[in-house]
């Protein structure tokens, strides 16, 4: 399978705009087409060419190497193929993106899956805040797809969120799964305040007991939830990665809420790996 | 053509399209999973009058189910996607939802579909909850005993229903024996069913009667109590009939459960009674299905 490698010569002294450079847009193009392709950097428009060196053969596959906290928009509106980044990315990783897969070697910025309407990111370091959020004045969050961040991420994950599910091994802050219409979020470590803030329906899915949970989430108590053992057992089946979830539930404490919203969605606290 | 020493009649099955679709329930253990199993597949023997045909597939082990736990596959076989559309719902919901601990998935994928949850989450009353995961729908309705979870739709799939053959004993009590060791085997064949009690048809049918009302009326040239009153199929030796009807996904799973069937019923041998094995038919006027008993023996 071709592949289209593009190593970044130095880090750059502003945002760079890496929007044009998806599997699908450069497929078929030869390396001289894409050392043209200009990127918007800061105020100016620069070619590839001047910031990465390019090899391999344009493909389903494009990786990015020695990449920096100052390319953004990696992967925004990609539908189809692989990228993979080895180093850290920006902000707005994965924008709108429809289908495809995303492999972060590093950390991502903020507003990662922002709008995401289906593929599946995944990054192995840590991510900003509104994971899988809006932008501003969007009335939805990420619908479809998968977001799997293996370090921690930063407040108001799943601001919005409609669907999908965003899975994080590690710690998430405050206003997790805030204003949530619908999907599921998993933490697998601990969590900052207000988790479920004004969601309306989904469900966020703790491994810890939250240092706060709001007044306006009632206790359902210790219930067997049936649901998780599809969950777990489904999710061993899109990836090896999540095997391990296999051995807990059903036990969990439910909690539902936001009662100021409806309170159709759920915080369910996984009981087994507490004790654990 | 012998086996055995049974005569096989040259003749043949006439089996006609269907449309089918598999439901995995599963339940905390085996035993409840049987049960509403067995609920569903009540009154589901004949299309003349039952709507559908339905029949336990097979067990299924933690890891062939999609919530890890214990499961039962059912079929059920309908004349039109619009009555599985109907059934399906109907069934689902006054038999798998009430038995307690149980979940309800599709255990076929196809582009065709027709509603399960997608009808049942009704029942939550606005408190269900609805999980889109790995690209399936699936219901969470709040019941007494916890959640009941059941898969949005059902895959429907193009299928065949009438595959059959009859087992001509001297006696019911020889014929049944027969037929016991016979549905046994088709059971180990994936995809078909036997939805008759027992997987045994005791009273076949022909279609039509003499009162107009009535499509299916009692096989008179197979009854041993009208041979000297109609024309009667069977010698004088013959004092029994029993039928084994096949529902299958297609003509090959159908023709291997049939081949198998027959051989285990000819394993008795006319020692032990078994005289003739031969199959229902209609001139081949009902169905395109053709299962000639000596090439499907072959």
């Amino acid at each position: 399978m071709n592949t289209l490698i593009l190593s970044l010569k130095s880090k750059p002294s502003f945002m760079l705009d890496m929007s044009p450079l998806i599997p699908e847009k450069v497929m078929g193009l030869n390396q001289a087409k894409i050392k043209q392709i200009k990127l918007v950097y800061g105020k100016e428009t620069i070619s590839v060419g001047s910031l990465f060196n390019v090899s391999g053969k344009a493909g389903e596959n494009l990786m990015i190497e020695h990449s920096c906290d100052k390319l953004i928009c990696v992967g925004k509106n990609m539908s189809s193929g692989h990228l993979s980044v080895d180093g850290d990315v920006g902000d707005l990783l994965g924008q709108s993106m429809t289908n495809g897969q995303i492999d972060i070697q590093g950390h991502a910025g903020s507003w990662v899956g922002t709008a995401m309407k289906g593929g599946r990111i995944n990054i192995s370091g840590n991510a900003g805040d509104f994971v899988g959020a809006g932008l501003p004045g969007d009335t939805f969050g990420m619908n479809r797809g998968i977001i799997y961040i293996a370090g921690n991420v930063g407040d108001r994950l799943g601001d919005q969120m409609r669907r999908g599910m965003i899975f994080v091994k590690g710690k998430a802050g405050d206003y997790c799964g805030s204003r949530m219409h619908a999907g599921t979020i998993v933490i697998l470590d601990s969590i900052g305040k207000y988790p479920g803030n004004a969601m309306r329906r989904g469900t966020i899915l703790l491994a810890k007991k939250p240092k706060h949970i709001a007044a306006s989430f009632k206790s359902c108590g210790n219930l067997k939830m049936q649901f998780l053992r599809l969950f777990f057992t489904q999710l061993s089946q899109i990836d090896d990665e999540f095997n391990f979830l296999k051995k807990h539930g059903p036990l969990a404490h439910r909690f539902s809420g936001d009662l100021a919203r409806n309170g159709k969605g759920e915080l369910l606290i996984l009981q087994a790996m507490e004790r654990r | 053509m012998k086996i055995n020493g049974v005569q096989i009649d040259d003749t043949f099955a006439e089996a006609f399209p269907m449309k089918a679709t598999r439901i995995i329930i599963t339940a905390m253990n085996l035993k409840w999973a049987y049960r509403a199993a067995n609920a569903l597949r009540g009154f589901a023997t004949s299309v003349i009058a039952c709507g559908v045909e339905a029949d336990i597939e097979r067990e299924l082990t933690t890891e062939e189910t999609p919530d890890g736990r214990p499961g039962i596959s059912v079929m059920i076989f309908a004349m039109s996607n619009k009555e599985l559309g109907k059934q399906i719902p109907v069934r689902v919901g006054q038999t798998v939802m009430t038995t307690v601990t149980t979940a309800c998935y599709s255990g076929l994928d196809s582009e065709t579909e027709v509603a399960m949850g997608k009808s049942l989450r009704y029942f939550g009353d606005g408190y269900q909850i609805s999980k889109l995961v790995n690209g399936k729908r699936f219901w969470r309705i709040p019941v007494m005993h916890g959640e009941f979870i059941c898969e949005e739709t059902t895959g429907v799939t193009k299928a065949i229903g009438g595959g059959n053959f009859l087992v001509l004993a001297k006696t019911a009590r020889e014929g049944i024996q027969a037929c016991e060791k016979a549905v046994d085997a088709i059971k180990k064949v994936d995809g078909v069913i036997t939805a008759f009690p027992g997987g045994v048809v005791g009273s076949g049918s022909k279609v039509g009667s003499k009162y107009p009302f009535l499509s299916a009326s009692t096989n008179e040239a197979y009854c041993p109590t009208l041979k000297g009153v109609v024309k009667s199929e069977l010698g004088p030796e013959i004092g029994s009939v029993l039928e084994i009807v096949i529902n299958g996904l297609d003509e090959k799973s159908v023709a291997e459960a049939m081949k198998i069937g027959i051989r285990a019923a000819c394993s008795y041998g006319p020692k032990q009674g078994i005289c003739r094995i031969s199959a229902g038919n209609y001139g081949g006027n009902l169905g395109p299905h053709l299962f000639y008993l000596k090439e499907i023996l072959k």
